[in-house]
């Protein structure tokens, strides 16, 4: 049941490092195996978080999954749900930090949900048992998730002391640390995890499965 | 106290014998029926009950799927998200929800859990949060697990249950919920499982012998308790006795989560099983009684194949014992007794043989020779002893033989001997031979006696009384009367078988011999006037008193030495 994740942190050359920002690249394997889809947050412990309005967050409905599986965003950002399949779907989450509904809304139009609270926001539809997304709603504007390849590349913020964060779909209890990153490169200590085990559907219908 | 029991007829030992061995056969082949039959028995019902075990729990994992399936089912159904969505949340409209859950998936208790295990709402009113504890157990298991559901066995308020619990995702595998459902091991359980498996089934719990309890059963209230009372808490499998039915009992006992163990007894009756085996023992009987019964009849036929002959065989040796060698034995039969009936008639022939032999020795020599001869047999040689010998001799047997044909000779001649041969064995005289008219006969051979001497003395006299009165008899019938001369004489002589070993006669030898055959001889002097000459040997050797007189001393032929003779009288014809 215990689940080894060993993370592995590496510092790497940026080759295009900008004045004094710092970055912090991660690559989490679990089981030895690159990790995906595995966020890493970096809130500021000496100074105040820009109310820096992010980028607009768009999680599609297509091919009856939502894409992406996971989605990072700073609170306060408005995310959209366009519909591109030719049936219905029906929004919905009763997670705390957002809980919502979008009843059957039909195929081309868009709905938008304003995520004002942190933590993490699961997403459902009442049409197929098998859809579902993350939204990881975190309290500032450095985050990065990992790819196929089980690297997260963290940039743009200075030099100083942070709190790192990182999250799964499928972890027991985020793993938070302190973590001090100077200019250039950074690397960070090597840390366990606990997963839970994969819950997920097996996509009933024919069709292909899911692509998280 | 063997001997009050001996039998002694042949036909009974024998029927005893057959019918012995034969109830001893049957016996032993009914017992080792009957006993392979409950053998049969009790290891099929044991492997029945043991696929009973199966479908019992083949049973109860089909419901733990079903209801598991189902509860996924109505668990991702809307109205929970929806209730979930408000932002109070609403127990009372969820508790009416899992009463239309209950009535979908037709199981009494339906719940929901918080995911950290407290209790929502539920369809049994009575369950309370604090009770739910082995709901907490299965939600803790799935969740560790990551199964899509936990189930396994639980009291609910005491009472035995099977728990399903389900994850409510939103979406999976976001677990907002928990979802159980209970159906309980009840009488209806029970029941059911009997259906499929003809054995009763009863549920029990508790481990101290004072705690037994019935959870669902498919007997008598009763007797289930009496089950519970007396059956073994760990696994077992035996001999139950309900009222006077043997059972086959099997004891399972059944995991559970804390609390109580229980567990489960199937049983199937033997007796029920062996109703049919019963029928054939029953059958079995009836043939065996049938077959002892034809076994008798044919022992008695046989017995009395047997006996009969032998019995007849018995009565015929009791005809020959008795003396009859002429009866014969009917020999009608191939067998062994149709042979023994032959050889038992050759043996009558040869008996008869035998006393013809023993007769005609009898008639040819005298008894006492005869029974000599029979006892040291008839071998040569003789002994030396003192005998007396008395010679007769029917004088004018000439002139009469002239004078009357041979036949009535004969016959005159015949009962003359007759009665002077009576007279001389009725002295304990021995007849030695018959010389024509005339008789030879010894006094003290082979057999020595007491008063030899008078005897044939008396004897003597007694043959010339027997003469007179055959002279009364020939004088009526108009014939001549015949006259007798008598000599006698003891002394030594030599006794014994004389002759060849092909013949030889029982006699006696000797000068002494000559001489009474001489004294018989000189009875006819006219000058004597007497029928009766004895020597002075043999007057002395005689006791008793005789009329006699002397007669002086004569020369007799071929002996030197004279002989003192006298005349002996008969005293009545004296006076």
């Amino acid at each position: 049941m215990t689940r080894h994740l060993s993370i592995l942190l590496f510092a790497l050359l940026a080759l295009d490092l900008r004045g004094e920002e710092a970055q912090l690249n991660i690559t989490l394997v679990h089981d030895g195996e690159p990790l995906e889809y595995a966020v890493a947050s970096l809130t500021p412990l000496d100074f105040p978080v820009p109310t820096k309005s992010a980028a607009e967050a768009v999680i599609a409905q297509e091919n009856k999954e939502y894409d992406p599986y996971v989605t990072v965003v700073m609170v306060g950002t408005e995310a959209s749900f366009p519909n591109r399949d030719n049936v219905q779907h029906h929004l919905y989450s009763v997670s705390k930090p957002k809980r919502f509904e979008k009843p059957l809304y039909a195929s081309g139009t868009s709905e938008t949900v304003l995520f004002d609270q942190p933590g993490v926001v699961t997403l459902g539809c009442n049409i197929h048992d098998w859809m579902v997304a993350y939204v990881l709603v975190v309290p500032t504007p450095w985050f990065a998730k990992t790819g196929p390849d089980g690297l997260a590349m963290v940039k743009g913020m200075p030099p100083g002391r942070y709190e790192l964060e990182i999250w799964h779909p499928r972890i027991r209890q985020p793993i938070k640390q302190e973590i001090t990153l100077v200019s250039g490169p950074n690397s960070a200590e090597e840390m366990r995890l606990n997963l839970k085990r994969d819950r997920r559907i097996r996509r009933a219908p024919v069709g292909r499965s899911g692509g998280y | 106290m063997a001997g009050l029991f001996r039998i002694h007829r042949f036909r009974t030992r024998l029927l005893l014998i057959i019918l012995g061995l034969l109830i001893a056969a049957l016996s032993t082949s009914y017992l080792l029926v009957t006993r392979a039959n409950r053998d049969n028995a009790t290891s099929h019902i044991e492997e029945s009950l043991n696929n009973a075990m199966r479908v019992f729990w083949f049973s109860v994992e089909l419901r733990q799927e079903r209801l598991a399936q189902s509860a996924q089912v109505v668990s991702a159904d809307w109205p929970i998200r929806t209730l979930y969505l408000q932002p109070d949340f609403d127990r009372d409209t969820l508790r009416s929800t899992l009463y239309s859950y209950a009535d979908r998936l037709q199981v009494p208790v339906v719940a929901t859990f918080e995911t950290d295990g407290e209790m929502l709402a539920t369809t049994m009113r009575s369950l309370t949060d604090e009770l739910c504890g082995p709901f907490r157990y299965l939600i803790t298991r799935a969740d560790e697990d990551g199964t899509d559901y936990a189930t396994d066995f639980a009291y609910l308020k005491g009472d035995l249950h099977v728990l399903v619990v389900v994850p409510v995702y939103a979406p999976r595998p976001n677990i907002i919920l928990w979802f159980a459902v209970a159906f309980p091991i009840d009488d209806t359980f029970a029941t059911e499982l009997k259906r499929s498996t003809q054995a009763e089934v009863t549920f029990i719990s508790g481990i101290e012998a004072t705690e037994q309890r019935v959870l669902g059963t498919t007997l008598p209230m009763l007797d289930a308790q009496s089950i519970a009372d007396q059956t073994p808490s760990q696994k077992y499998m035996g001999m139950t006795a309900i009222h006077d039915e043997s059972y086959v009992t099997r004891v399972t006992p059944l995991g559970l989560l804390g609390d109580d163990p229980a567990r489960i007894v199937l049983q199937r009756s033997l007796t029920a099983e062996l109703a049919p085996a019963r029928e054939l023992e029953n059958d079995m009987r009836l043939i065996s009684l049938a077959a002892l019964m034809l076994a008798t009849i044919a022992a008695i036929a046989i017995a009395r194949g047997v006996s009969k002959p032998v019995q007849q065989l018995a009565a015929h040796t009791e005809l020959v014992a008795q003396g009859d060698y002429e009866t014969r034995l009917i020999p009608n039969r191939s067998d062994e007794f149709g042979q023994l009936a032959e050889s038992f008639n050759r043996m009558s022939d040869g008996l008869a043989e035998r006393d013809q032999v023993r007769d005609l020795l009898d008639k040819n020599v005298s008894p006492e020779i005869a029974a000599q001869l029979m006892r040291d047999g008839a071998t040569l040689g003789g002994e030396e002893r003192e005998v007396t010998i008395l010679f007769a001799d029917l004088r004018g047997f000439t002139s009469l033989s002239e004078n009357l044909p041979p036949r009535e000779l004969i016959e005159l001649l015949n009962d003359y001997l007759e009665r002077m041969s009576s007279e001389i064995e009725r002295h304990g005289g021995v007849i030695d031979k018959f010389i024509g008219d005339a008789i030879m006969a010894v006094f003290g051979a082979p057999l020595k006696q007491e008063g030899d001497a008078d005897h044939a003395l008396q004897s003597a006299l007694a043959m010339e009384r027997a003469l007179a009165k055959l002279n009364v008899e020939l004088e009526a019938a108009g014939r001549p009367k015949l006259s007798i001369g008598i000599g006698i004489n003891t002394a030594r002589v030599i006794a014994g078988n004389i002759g060849s070993h092909r013949r030889l006669n029982y006699s006696v030898i000797g000068d002494g011999v000559n001489v009474a055959a001489r004294l018989e001889a000189l009875t006819r002097t006219p000058d004597y006037h007497t029928n009766i000459l004895v020597s002075a040997a043999t007057l002395k050797a005689a006791q008793g008193k005789y009329a006699t007189l002397d007669l002086g001393r004569v020369t007799v032929k071929g002996r030197q030495e004279p002989v003192a003779i006298f005349s002996l009288e008969n005293q009545s014809s004296q006076s």
